[in-house]
């Protein structure tokens, strides 16, 4: 065997690596977000869209939900230039983590629009609630309830899934380690100190999203599963 | 476009076809063996988890520590970890072995959660009814928690699986001729990116949706069930 392992050398890279993350958190934070909004478009044609519509956005999500989102960034970067749209690494990852993750959230916000019944409706006619009020009080906080869960799921698996940036040079947690790697050949140390700060992110991103869920939406997420 | 329709016969060889086909099994395999061990595994891994004696905490403990920590490293990167651990050790030079490994590890953590959230979908008044009936442990799993359990395990394993045949494409990495790697050769032969991703990307789709489907017939059959 006769291999030791050494930090030493591979810890003097950790603030460069720390930048890298925060690399990684911006990647993930605009694809969610980019993501959630198209997923909002898509969700609303599937729930009061024509059968075209409807058919079209299926298609869209069984596409995308079917192949590896790799593949799908790996077309946007090199076949588009034959179109003459060129892409620099950031925005090809970036627009194929948006469409991936619209495919996803649409599915996940339709089973949020679903989960409302037509009586809570109903009874907020009832009330003589204006269209305004009746989504900030009936509609909203139901949805949210509901959907608060799956999203941060979402999240924490996309942030998982910015470490493909790196295979194409985006200089990300993984593509820092990478350069490390190249710099240093300590493989093993900077891999597992990789993956240390990968548990302890997605380990504060869920912390903080556990706390939001509980006191703005009174959703339940166990920190520890 | 037109260069793109000129190289439509050369690119749909028999060779390639026979180059692709092969790729597909690989990545299939690869899926195929991590799911099924993984499947075992993680029944195994929320049994002995929900299991209350003193003497298994540490197993339990390291159960937790062991699903917590692999559901949080991006697949990338555990590949790349176990791929220079193997070279440290000399374990096995074969990248194949290795990509199987790491699906397996993963796959147990994952597939261990979604078991473990299936037991605990069933009342605790179930327990108590077997228990009460003098049902030993295994029994109890056996004759009442796993059959309700199935309905509420299947639909996310099945999404499960499918997201797996996906995060295959990653294994390309360290070099498995698996479908992306596949592709990658072909766009460095020379081929147009457009053909090669392209039709690696349907291959990926005929790969899993008949998978999709299925589980999305599974849920809509056993959800009609419950209640």
């Amino acid at each position: 065997m006769g291999y030791t392992l050494i930090y030493t050398q591979v810890l003097e890279f950790f603030p460069y690596l720390i930048r890298g993350a925060w690399i990684s958190l911006q990647i993930s934070v605009l694809a969610f977000f980019g993501g959630l909004f198209f997923g909002l478009i898509f969700a609303t044609i599937r729930t009061f869209g024509n059968r075209i519509s409807n058919k079209l956005v299926i298609w869209y999500v069984t596409f995308f939900t079917n192949t590896p989102q790799l593949v799908q960034v790996y077309f946007l970067f090199f076949a588009l230039p034959e179109f003459g749209i060129l892409l620099s690494p950031f925005v090809a990852v970036l627009i194929g983590m948006t469409l991936n993750a619209a495919a996803y959230l649409c599915e996940i916000q339709r089973a949020g629009f679903l989960s409302i019944r037509q009586n809570e409706l109903d009874a907020a006619k009832t009330l003589n609630f204006s269209l305004t009020q009746q989504v900030k009080y009936v509609i909203f906080p139901h949805i949210m309830k509901v959907l608060f869960p799956p999203l941060s799921n979402h999240y924490i698996i996309m942030t998982l899934g910015t470490s493909m940036a790196a295979i194409f040079g985006v200089e990300e947690l993984t593509g820092r380690a990478f350069n490390i790697n190249s710099e240093t050949f300590r493989s093993v140390e900077i891999f597992s100190l990789t993956a240390l700060v990968y548990i302890v992110i997605t380990f504060m991103a869920t912390f903080l999203l556990a706390i939001v869920g509980r006191y703005f939406f009174k959703a339940k997420i166990r920190i520890i599963q | 476009m037109e260069r793109l329709i000129e190289e439509i016969p050369s690119f749909f060889t028999i060779w390639n076809i026979i180059f692709l086909a092969k790729a597909m099994g690989v990545t299939f395999l690869l899926t195929a063996i991590g799911c099924l061990v993984g499947f075992s595994m993680g029944c195994l891994i929320a049994v002995f988890r929900k299991t209350k004696t003193i003497f298994l905490l540490p197993l339990r403990i390291f159960i937790i520590l062991y699903t917590e920590i692999f559901r949080r490293i991006p697949f990338l990167v555990s590949l790349l970890l176990m791929f220079y651990i193997f070279q440290i050790f000399k374990i096995s030079d074969s990248l194949f072995v290795i990509a199987v490994i790491t699906v397996c590890l993963i796959a147990t953590a994952y597939i261990g959660e979604i078991i473990r959230s299936g037991i605990e979908s069933i009342n605790q008044t179930q327990w108590d009814a077997a228990s009460a009936m003098n049902f030993t442990y295994f029994q109890i799993l056996k004759e009442v928690i796993f059959p309700q359990a199935w309905k509420v395990i299947l639909p996310p394993a099945f999404g499960f699986f499918i997201m797996f045949i996906k995060d295959t494409a990653l294994a390309s990495q360290i070099g498995v001729m698996e479908l992306t790697f596949a592709a990658k050769v072909l766009n460095n032969k020379g081929f147009s990116p457009l053909l090669s991703f392209g039709s690696v990307l349907i291959l990926y789709f005929i790969l899993s949706y008949p998978l999709d489907r299925f589980g999305k017939h599974m849920e809509k059959k056993l959800a009609s069930n419950r209640n």
